[in-house]
C-alpha cells in the first residue's frame, strides 16, 4: 500500500505543531529540547515523503544529516542544561536567564 | 674670510671678544670644570678680566670715532620678518659695557673670598659669567628685539643667582617671584616692540632715536608706556617693586652686581637708550616721572624702618632708580645716565661692605651686627661710610654731583611739585642711610665684649678700596662724561640747565638735615635709638609691611590666578568637558545594556514571535506568488 | 645631492627600515632583551641618520616636492603610493627620527614584554613617518589609523595611572577624528571629478567650489584638530600623556600631536584655502583660548606629567595660532614651533622618565631637592622647563616669536591674550621646578644614582637640538621657507 504524499505531509505538520507547542508552552528546558527534537523529526518525515514522491535519494541523505544533527544537538543541549541546572538549581529558562543576569 | 673681516675691523674683533669671553667661560665651567672650583673661578675671572680690558680699549678709543659704529648680521628672515643681530657702539653703550665689565670683574674677585668653600662654587662662577655675557650683550644691542632677548637672559641669570642656595625655600621662592614679576613687565615691553614693529617696521635703536616714527601720537604714547612696563619690571619700580627686596636672598656679591649696580639698572639704561623716542610723547614722560617719584618716595619710607641691612640697600636701590627715572622723565638724559654710573659704583660698594660684615658675623640684622662689633673692621666700615655719604649726596662724593644734576633737571620743570618731591627724597635718603650707619657704629646697648680678631681677606678688601676711590673721585668727571655722552650724534637732547645757586644750597641742606636728624635719633649717646616713624606704630607697621603691596600680590595670585582662573579652567576640564564626554559614553554603554536586556530571557515569547512571523510570511508569499 | 645617491628612494627606505625593524624584533626570541633593544636602537638610528641626511642634502633653492616616488596601487579608485617631501614635511621627518631614536634609548631600562613593546613602537612610528611623507589622501588616512592603534595597546599594557581609561579615551577621541577625516577625504575626492586621491592633482586652484572647501575644511579641521589637541577637544591629551610609558609619551606629545597640526596644514589648508580664509578667525580664537587655558589649567595639576601635558596643549595652541594667521611668518612660526615643541617636550618626558624610574613617583608634592640628589638629571629637566617658558636662545622661543609677530598684525587682541599667557606659563613652570628640584634634600631619595653617561645620551641629543636651534634658527627656517613662501604666493598673496 502506498501512502499518499498528502497524508505524509499532514502527519509531518501535526508532529511539527506538537513539537512547537512543547517548545513554546512548556516551562522546562528539557521538554523544550524535546520539542526541538520532535520538530526536527517532523522535518525528517517530510523529507522522506518527498523523496518517495519524486523518487530522489537526496531526501534520504538529508534525513541522515538531520539524525546526526539531532544527536549532537541533544548531547550539547543536555550538557548545557545540566550546567545551567547546577548553577541556578532550576531548569526554567526565565529563572536561568534572571540568575545569569544577576551574576554579571 | 672671517679673520679678514675681523682684521679690518679691530673694533668688531674687540667687541666680539668682550662679549664672547664670558660666554665661553660659562660653557666651559658648566660642562667641564664643575668639579674643580679653583680652575672654574680662574677661568671665569680671567674671561671677565679680558672682557674688561676690551671694554677699556673701546672706552679710550671711542672719542676718536665721530659716528656710532654699527655692525649688523642677520639672525633670521622669515617672510617679512627680519631679525638682525649685531653691535651698536655709541657712548652710552660703551659706557654701560664698561660699567658692567668693571663691576662684574670686581665682584668676581670679591666672590673668591665671599663664596670660598661653598659646594656650588663652580656653578656660582658659571652663572656670573652667564650674567656677564648677557648683560654686556644687552648693552651693545643695536635693536630692541635683540635687546629684549638678552633682557630675558639677564632675567634668567638673575633667577638662577637669587635661587643659588636652592635648598632654602625662601631663596627659591624669591627667585621665582623675581622672574615672574619681571616677566609681567616684559610682556608690556614685548607688546610695545610688536606695536613698533607693526607700525614702523623697524626696531633699530639708532634710527628710532633719530627721527620721529610716523606713528600717530596716541599710538606712540601707547608704545612708550608698554615699553616702560618692561622698565618698571626690570628696574623694580612701582607697582612691580616688591621682588627686589626679596631678591636679597641671593649671595651678597650677587646683590651687589645684579640687584643694585647693573641688572636692575638695565631698565634705566633702556630708557636712556631710546630716550629721544620716549621724549616724543609728553604725556608718557609725565607718567614716567610720576612712576619714578612714587617708587622713590615709597621705597625710601620702607628703607627707614627695615632692620635687615641688605633690605635697606635694596629699598635704596629702588629709590635711586626712581631718582634716575625722574631725571630722565624730566628730560635730562645726561642726569639719568650720570646717576646710573655713580650709583653703580657706590651701591656696589655698599653691598660689598655689608657683605664683609654678613660673611663675618653671619647675620643680616643691623643691631646685631653693630653689637657684634663691625666697627672694628676698619676698611669695610670706612668704605661703607664713604658710600653712604655718596648715596646721601654729600659733597665731594660722586652722588652729590649726579643727584644735583637730576634736581636741576627737575627744577627746569614748570610744576614745582616734582622738585619738592626730589628734595624730600634726598632728605629721606640721607636719613635712612645714616640711620643705618649710626646703628652700626653706635649700636643700642653697646658692643659685646668678646673681641674677635678680624682677619683681613685681600680678595674682599681690594675691590672695596677700588670702588671707594671711584666713589670719591667720579663726581668730578661729570663734565667729561657729559662731553663723552654728547659726542654721539644720536644724543642731541642734552639739556643745558642754568646753574641755580639756590638749588645747590638746598641740595646741600637736605642731606645735611637728614644726617643731623639721624644723628639726633640714632647717633648721640642719650638717644633712645628710635626713629620718628617708629614713634607712630601704625605708620611703622605700614612701612615695614611694604605698604601691603606684597600681601596684595600674594592674595592676587592665590585668589584670582590660582583660586579663580586656574580652578575655573581645571574644573571646566574635569567637570564640564570630561564629565560630559564620560556621561555621553556612559549613556551609550547604558543604552547598549538596555538593548541587550532584550536578548536575555523571554526565550519562548521570542520563539513564538519568530514562528508567527515565519507563518505570516509563508501565507503572504503563498497568496501573492503562488 | 650627490649624483650616486640621487636615484635612491630614500623615503621608502625610511619606511622599509621601520618595517624591517618590526620583522627583526619579532624574529628575536622573547627573552633576549638586550638583542631586541639593540635591534631597535640600530633601526631607529638608521631612520634618524637617513632623515638627517635628507635634511642636509635637501635642495633649498628649489620649491615644490622633492624625492618624489609614485607607483599606482589601485588605479580603478585612483589610489597610488605617492611620497615626497617639501619644506613643511622635512622638519617633521627629522623630528620623528630624533624622537624615535631618543625614545627607544629612553626605554632602555624596560623589563616587561620588551619584544611586544618595541614591535608596537615601530608600527606606531611607521605610521607617523608614512603620514609625513605621503602625498595621497588615501594613504594619509591609512597611516593616520596605523599610528593610532598601537597607541591603545602601548598605553593599556605598559601604562601607569588610570591606563585603561586613558587608553580608551584617547583611542575613542582619535577615532572620532578619523571618522570626520574619512568622509571629508571621500567628499573631496568625489566632488573633484578627477577620480583620484592624489594630493598634488587636487591642489590645483579651482578644483573645488568655495562652499565645498568650507565644508571639507570644517570637517578636516575638527578631525585633525582633535589630534592636535585644539581646545575644547584637548582633554584626551593630558590624560594620555600621564598614562603612557615615557617613551610613548615622548612620541605622543613630540610627534603624534604634530600629525594633527600637519594634517591641518597639508590636507585642510592645502586643499581648501577658501575654507581656511573663512574659518581662520575661528581657528585663531580656539587657539588663543587653548593657549591661555592650557597654562591656567596646568597651574593646578599635582602630577608632573599632567603639568607637561597641559603645557603641550598651550604650545599646540601656538602652532594653531600660527596656522590661522594666513601669513608666511605665521606658517614658518607654526612649523618651527612644531619642531621645537617636539624636541623640547621629548626632552621633558625623557627627563621625567628618568626621575620617575628612580623615585617611583610623579606626584610633585612627594618630590623635592632633586638638584642636590641627582643634579644632572634635574638640570635636563630644568632646561626643558625653561625652554617651555619660551626663554630666548632656546628653540621654542623663535617659534613663539614668529607666531606672535604675525598674529599681532592680524589679530592684535588675540595676540595680547596669547602673550599674556607667557606670564602664567613662567609662573607654573617655575613652581614645578621649585617643588621638584629645589628645596631640602629628601631622605628617601638620598643616594639615588645620577644619570650615567649611557642613559644620558638621548637627553643630550635632544638638549643639543634645543640649544642649536635656539642659537641658529635659520638652519630650520630656510628649509621651511622653501615651502611657505611659494605656497602663500601661489594661493593667497
Amino acid at each position: 500500500m502506498i501512502v499518499p504524499f498528502s497524508h505524509v505531509m499532514i502527519l509531518s505538520g501535526v508532529v511539527f505543531v506538537i513539537g512547537m507547542f512543547a517548545l513554546l508552552a512548556r516551562r522546562n528546558l528539557i521538554m523544550m529540547l524535546l520539542g526541538v527534537e520532535i520538530m526536527l523529526n517532523a522535518a525528517a518525515i517530510a523529507f522522506v515523503g518527498a523523496a518517495l514522491r519524486w523518487q530522489d535519494m537526496e531526501g534520504h541523505s538529508i534525513v541522515l544529516f538531520i539524525i546526526a544533527v539531532a544527536a549532537t544537538e541533544v548531547s550539547i543541549g543536555l550538557a548545557m542544561i545540566v550546567r545551567a541546572h547546577r548553577r541556578t538549581g532550576s531548569v526554567d529558562p526565565e529563572i536561568i536567564s534572571l540568575e545569569s543576569k544577576k551574576e554579571e | 674670510m672671517m679673520f679678514d673681516i675681523l682684521a679690518q675691523n679691530p673694533n668688531l674683533a674687540v667687541i666680539l671678544a668682550a662679549t664672547l669671553l664670558p660666554l665661553a667661560a660659562f660653557v666651559v665651567v658648566l660642562l667641564f670644570t664643575r668639579s674643580r672650583p679653583k680652575l672654574s673661578a680662574g677661568l671665569s675671572i680671567g674671561a671677565m678680566g679680558g672682557s674688561l680690558l676690551c671694554a677699556l680699549f673701546l672706552l679710550i678709543r671711542h672719542p676718536s670715532m665721530d659716528v656710532p659704529l654699527q655692525y649688523a648680521g642677520r639672525w633670521l628672515i622669515s617672510g617679512k620678518i627680519n631679525i638682525p643681530v649685531g653691535f651698536l657702539l655709541d657712548p652710552v653703550s660703551i659706557l654701560m659695557l664698561f660699567i658692567v665689565a668693571a663691576i662684574s670683574f670686581l665682584v668676581q674677585v670679591y666672590s673668591l673670598g665671599y663664596m670660598a668653600g661653598d659646594p656650588g662654587f663652580s656653578r656660582y662662577f658659571a652663572f656670573l659669567s652667564l650674567f656677564g655675557w648677557a648683560m654686556e650683550s644687552l648693552a651693545v644691542s643695536p635693536n630692541l628685539l635683540q635687546l629684549y632677548i638678552f633682557w630675558e637672559i639677564v632675567g634668567l641669570s638673575s633667577y638662577l643667582l637669587i635661587g643659588f642656595w636652592y635648598q632654602k625655600f625662601s631663596a627659591s621662592q624669591a627667585g621665582k617671584k623675581a622672574f615672574v614679576m619681571t616677566r609681567l613687565g616684559d610682556i608690556g615691553f614685548f607688546l610695545g616692540i610688536l606695536l613698533l614693529l607693526f607700525h614702523t617696521g623697524r626696531l633699530d635703536i639708532a634710527t628710532l632715536a633719530a627721527a620721529s616714527t610716523g606713528m600717530s601720537p596716541s599710538m606712540t604714547t601707547l608704545a612708550i608706556l608698554l615699553i616702560f612696563g618692561g622698565i618698571i619690571g626690570k628696574s623694580a619700580q612701582f607697582p612691580l617693586m616688591t621682588w627686589l627686596p626679596d631678591a636679597m636672598e641671593g649671595p651678597t656679591p650677587v646683590s651687589a652686581l645684579l640687584h643694585s649696580a647693573t641688572m636692575v639698572a638695565a631698565g634705566v639704561f633702556l630708557f636712556v637708550r631710546i630716550f629721544p623716542f620716549f621724549s616724543t610723547s609728553q604725556s608718557a614722560m609725565t607718567v614716567c616721572l610720576a612712576v619714578g617719584t612714587v617708587s622713590m618716595l615709597l621705597s625710601a619710607t620702607m628703607a627707614m624702618v627695615s632692620r635687615d641691612i641688605k633690605q635697606v640697600w635694596a629699598f635704596s636701590s629702588i629709590s635711586q632708580l626712581g631718582f634716575m627715572i625722574m631725571g630722565l622723565g624730566a628730560g635730562s638724559r645726561f642726569a639719568g645716565m650720570f646717576h646710573l654710573t655713580t650709583h653703580a659704583g657706590f651701591k656696589a660698594l655698599l653691598f660689598l661692605c655689608s657683605g664683609v660684615f654678613i660673611h663675618h658675623f653671619g647675620t643680616n640684622d643691623i643691631e646685631t651686627l653693630g653689637r657684634s662689633g663691625c666697627r672694628r673692621q676698619v676698611i669695610p666700615m670706612v668704605c661703607l661710610v664713604i658710600a653712604a655719604a655718596a648715596l646721601s649726596g654729600v659733597p665731594p662724593f660722586s652722588g652729590f654731583f649726579s643727584k644735583e644734576s637730576i634736581l636741576s633737571a627737575l627744577a627746569g620743570l614748570e610744576n614745582p611739585f616734582w622738585l619738592v618731591a626730589g628734595f624730600l627724597g634726598a632728605f629721606l635718603t640721607a636719613y635712612y642711610a645714616f640711620r643705618l650707619v649710626f646703628l652700626l657704629l653706635f649700636p643700642p646697648g653697646g658692643m659685646d665684649s668678646n673681641h674677635e680678631p678680624a682677619h683681613r681677606n685681600w680678595a674682599m678688601a681690594a675691590p672695596l678700596l677700588i670702588l671707594a676711590f671711584v666713589s670719591v673721585v667720579l663726581g668730578f668727571f661729570g663734565k667729561d662724561l657729559m662731553q663723552f655722552l654728547g659726542s654721539s650724534g644720536a644724543g642731541g637732547a642734552l639739556h643745558k640747565e642754568a646753574h641755580r645757586a639756590w638749588l645747590t644750597v638746598i641740595a646741600l641742606a637736605m642731606p645735611a638735615s637728614g644726617i643731623v636728624l639721624a644723628w639726633f635719633e640714632f647717633g648721640r649717646k642719650s638717644s633712645d635709638r628710635k626713629g620718628f616713624v617708629e614713634r607712630i606704630p601704625s605708620l611703622a607697621d605700614f612701612f615695614s609691611q611694604r605698604w601691603y603691596l606684597d600681601k596684595f600680590y600674594a592674595a592676587l595670585v592665590r585668589r584670582v590666578v590660582d583660586g579663580g582662573l586656574s580652578a575655573l579652567c581645571a574644573g571646566n576640564d574635569r567637570k564640564v568637558i570630561d564629565e560630559s564626554i564620560d556621561t555621553f559614553s556612559r549613556s551609550v554603554i547604558g543604552a547598549g545594556r538596555r538593548v541587550s536586556m532584550w536578548h536575555v530571557g523571554r526565550l519562548q515569547q521570542k520563539l513564538f514571535v519568530m514562528f508567527a512571523v515565519v507563518m505570516a510570511l509563508v501565507i503572504y508569499f503563498g497568496f501573492n506568488f503562488g | 645631492m650627490p649624483e650616486h645617491f640621487a636615484n635612491l628612494p630614500f623615503l621608502s627606505v625610511i619606511l622599509g627600515c621601520c618595517i624591517a625593524g618590526v620583522i627583526c624584533i619579532l624574529a628575536i626570541p622573547e627573552e633576549r632583551h638586550t638583542a631586541i633593544k639593540w635591534t631597535a636602537a640600530v633601526f631607529s638610528g638608521l631612520t634618524l641618520l637617513i632623515s638627517a641626511y635628507l635634511f642636509i642634502v635637501y635642495d633649498r633653492s628649489l620649491t615644490g616636492f622633492q624625492l618624489v616616488e609614485k607607483h599606482s596601487w589601485v588605479p580603478r579608485l585612483g589610489i597610488s603610493y605617492f611620497v615626497g617631501v617639501d619644506g613643511f614635511s622635512l622638519p617633521n621627518l627629522l623630528l620623528t627620527g630624533i624622537v624615535f631614536f631618543t625614545g627607544v634609548l629612553t626605554m632602555w631600562e624596560l623589563k616587561t614584554r620588551v619584544k611586544e613593546f618595541f614591535a608596537l613602537y615601530f608600527v606606531l612610528v611607521t605610521g607617523v613617518f608614512g603620514l609625513f611623507m605621503s602625498l595621497d589622501l588615501f594613504f594619509i588616512f591609512l597611516w593616520f589609523d596605523v599610528s593610532l592603534f598601537p597607541m591603545y595597546l602601548l598605553i593599556a599594557i605598559w601604562g601607569t595611572t588610570r591606563k585603561e581609561y586613558a587608553a580608551m579615551k584617547l583611542t575613542l577621541y582619535l577615532l572620532a577624528g578619523s571618522a570626520l577625516i574619512l568622509p571629508a577625504i571621500l567628499y573631496l575626492s568625489a566632488t573633484s571629478g578627477l577620480g583620484t586621491f592624489d594630493l598634488v592633482a587636487l591642489m590645483h586652484p579651482g578644483t573645488f567650489t568655495p562652499f565645498q572647501q568650507k565644508v571639507a575644511f570644517a570637517l578636516l579641521f575638527v578631525g585633525f584638530g582633535i589630534l592636535a589637541a585644539v581646545w575644547p577637544f584637548h582633554t584626551w591629551s593630558p590624560v594620555g600623556h600621564v598614562a603612557a610609558p615615557h617613551g610613548v609619551s615622548m612620541l605622543h606629545a613630540g610627534v603624534l600631536m604634530k600629525i594633527g597640526a600637519f594634517g591641518i596644514l597639508r590636507v585642510a589648508i592645502f586643499l581648501c584655502p577658501e575654507g581656511w580664509r573663512f574659518f581662520a578667525p575661528y581657528m585663531a580664537f580656539l587657539a588663543t583660548v587653548g593657549i591661555v587655558y592650557g597654562v591656567l589649567a596646568g597651574l593646578r595639576q599635582t602630577d608632573l606629567k599632567y603639568v607637561i601635558g597641559y603645557s603641550s596643549v598651550s604650545h599646540m595652541g601656538i602652532v594653531c595660532l600660527g596656522l590661522s594667521t594666513m601669513t608666511v611668518g605665521g606658517l614658518n612660526g607654526a612649523v618651527f614651533q612644531m619642531f621645537a615643541h617636539g624636541i623640547m617636550t621629548a626632552l621633558f618626558f625623557s627627563s621625567v622618565g628618568y626621575i620617575y624610574d628612580r623615585t617611583h613617583t610623579k606626584e610633585i608634592a612627594q618630590l623635592g631637592g632633586l638638584s642636590k640628589t641627582i643634579p644632572v638629571a634635574s638640570a635636563f629637566f630644568i632646561t626643558a622647563a625653561l625652554a617651555s617658558m619660551g626663554l630666548p636662545l632656546l628653540a621654542p622661543f623663535w617659534g613663539e616669536l614668529l607666531v606672535f609677530i604675525s598674529t599681532f598684525s592680524v589679530y592684535p587682541v588675540r595676540a595680547v591674550f596669547a602673550i599674556a599667557a607667557l606670564v602664567v606659563s613662567a609662573l607654573f613652570m617655575l613652581r614645578v621646578i621649585q617643588k621638584t628640584c629645589y628645596g631640602p634634600e629628601k631622605p628617601q631619595y638620598e643616594g639615588l644614582q645620577d644619570v650615567p653617561f649611557r642613559l644620558a645620551i638621548p637627553r643630550i641629543v635632544l638638549l643639543a637640538f634645543v640649544v642649536l636651534l635656539g642659537l641658529f634658527p635659520s638652519l630650520l627656517l630656510n628649509v621651511i621657507e622653501t615651502a611657505s613662501v611659494p605656497f602663500m604666493n601661489g594661493h593667497l598673496l
